[in-house]
């Protein structure tokens, strides 16, 4: 189990590196903040979103009560195309699927949960899950909406 | 030549002339395209496969706009008004990709960077962002312009079935601003306009030759399929059957009044203000 771990954060550690060292400065991610978001992620998120942010099972199929199942945040999902403040709005307040047959939220809000510091942290650990490109087309959607609060 | 040949020939010439003859007249019930609505400037565009035209009286009186070069040889696909923006004006089609008009259709530029080819078969004004363009390219996808065309960028592959029409629509609940809907060959499909994914908007199992929304209440999609006109009020989760014109509906466009404006294959244009309960044939 030690071993597991240590592998782990290994892991975590060369994919922040890489992510800092290969990409140009406008996709770095901060380290230390990812490295934190990764904890709270595992405690707070894994469970519906995956230990690696692979997602539910068959995510992009609604259930019986027309919820979709929770989907991945890793480079196979959607959750890159999102700007800063739209993630950080969906995990603080929650999202409730228009077609979703019961009144519940798809995604739980987490304001009461998790500190704005702690919602800052997973952001920037699923980061570390996408490409570069995806970080790209990322970073500009957030700086597209930074710039035109219209657009939020 | 003999004077049988010569004969000959001269029926065969007259019978090709009188066929141009016809089919420029036929030319005027060609099949409508697409339809859509500016409603900054309160004019409705008609688009055949070769000719534009304007109303600025819902439908009673037309304009031709006249069209590029580069339209010429090539089919117009899909027409859409920019939101907030008056006299903004696009067209697309494959072979000359999107071209836009900031002056009601009199001068055209070719707005294309950042597209794979210009084989564009769908095109789509976002509801409510001025700037905001949704373009397909069948076998590449579906594309994102948010400087009025100037770039374009790669959004995601678009539905499985492909896209026949687009439209983008401000019907709530999306964790964007808006939602696209797609007609495809295979039932309408939607999308939340961050491209998170495409979806069948409930079971029309059917090709799907147009699909447009009622801008007063964003809820009820209309879709038109070789087998009938639907309309959803549940944002596209249940259809019910409505009535629709003679012909097969081809292009839709609902006006910020709510009346139904539905193209034909057959070159009508018809219109509706109890939607769709009972039409109205329009001169176009």
């Amino acid at each position: 189990m030690r071993s597991v771990l240590l592998g782990g954060a290994i892991g975590l550690f060369a994919a922040i590196t890489a992510v800092r060292a290969g990409d140009d400065a406008p996709t770095a991610i901060d380290s230390e903040l990812a490295a934190s978001g990764r904890a709270v992620y595992r405690q707070h998120c894994a469970d519906c979103h995956g230990a690696r942010g692979e997602g539910a099972r068959a995510w992009r199929q609604r259930d019986a009560h027309g919820e979709l199942p929770a989907p991945p945040h890793d480079s196979q999902g959607h959750t890159w195309r999102h700007s800063d403040p739209m993630l950080d709005r969906i995990v603080a307040q929650g999202w409730r699927d228009p077609f979703n047959k019961t009144e519940r939220l798809s995604m739980p809000a987490f304001a009461g949960t998790l500190t704005p510091q702690e919602i800052r942290s997973i952001i920037a650990y699923l980061k570390t899950l996408w490409t570069p490109e995806q970080r790209q087309f990322q970073r500009e959607e957030s700086q597209r909406q930074s710039l035109s609060p219209a657009a939020r | 030549m003999t004077a049988t040949l010569q004969y000959k020939v001269g029926v065969f010439l007259a019978l090709i002339a009188t066929f141009m003859v016809a089919g420029a007249a036929a030319g005027a019930a060609e099949k409508i395209v697409a339809l859509t609505f500016d409603r900054e400037a309160n004019t409705l565009f008609l688009a055949r496969a070769h000719e534009l035209y304007r109303s600025n009286d819902e439908g009673r009186g037309w304009t031709k706009i006249s069209l590029p070069p580069s339209v010429q040889g090539n089919a117009i696909a899909a027409v859409a008004a920019s939101a907030k923006r008056k006299d903004m004006l696009y067209l697309a089609g494959p072979g000359f990709g999107v071209l836009r008009s900031s002056d009601n259709g009199r001068k055209w530029v070719a707005r294309n960077d950042g597209l794979p080819s210009r084989d564009v078969v769908a095109l789509a004004a976002h509801a409510d962002q001025p700037d905001t363009l949704y373009a397909y390219v069948p076998g590449k996808g579906a594309f994102r312009s948010q400087d009025a065309g100037v770039s374009w960028k790669w959004m995601d592959g678009g539905p499985r079935e492909g896209i026949g029409q687009l439209i983008h629509s401000n019907m709530p609940g999306s964790m964007q601003s808006g939602w696209l809907f797609a007609a495809t060959p295979n039932g309408v499909s939607r999308s939340m306009d961050c491209f998170c994914l495409w979806q069948d908007a409930g079971v029309l199992a059917a090709a799907v030759d147009a699909v447009s929304y009622d801008p007063r209440e964003p809820r009820h999609v209309y879709a038109a399929t070789a087998d009938g006109f639907f309309l959803s009020t549940d944002g596209g989760e249940q259809w019910t059957r409505i009535s629709m014109p003679a012909s097969r509906i081809t292009a839709l466009v609902i006006s910020p009044s709510g009346t139904v404006f539905a193209g034909t294959a057959d070159g009508g244009l018809y219109r509706s203000t109890d939607e769709a309960k009972s039409w109205e044939r329009m001169d176009a």
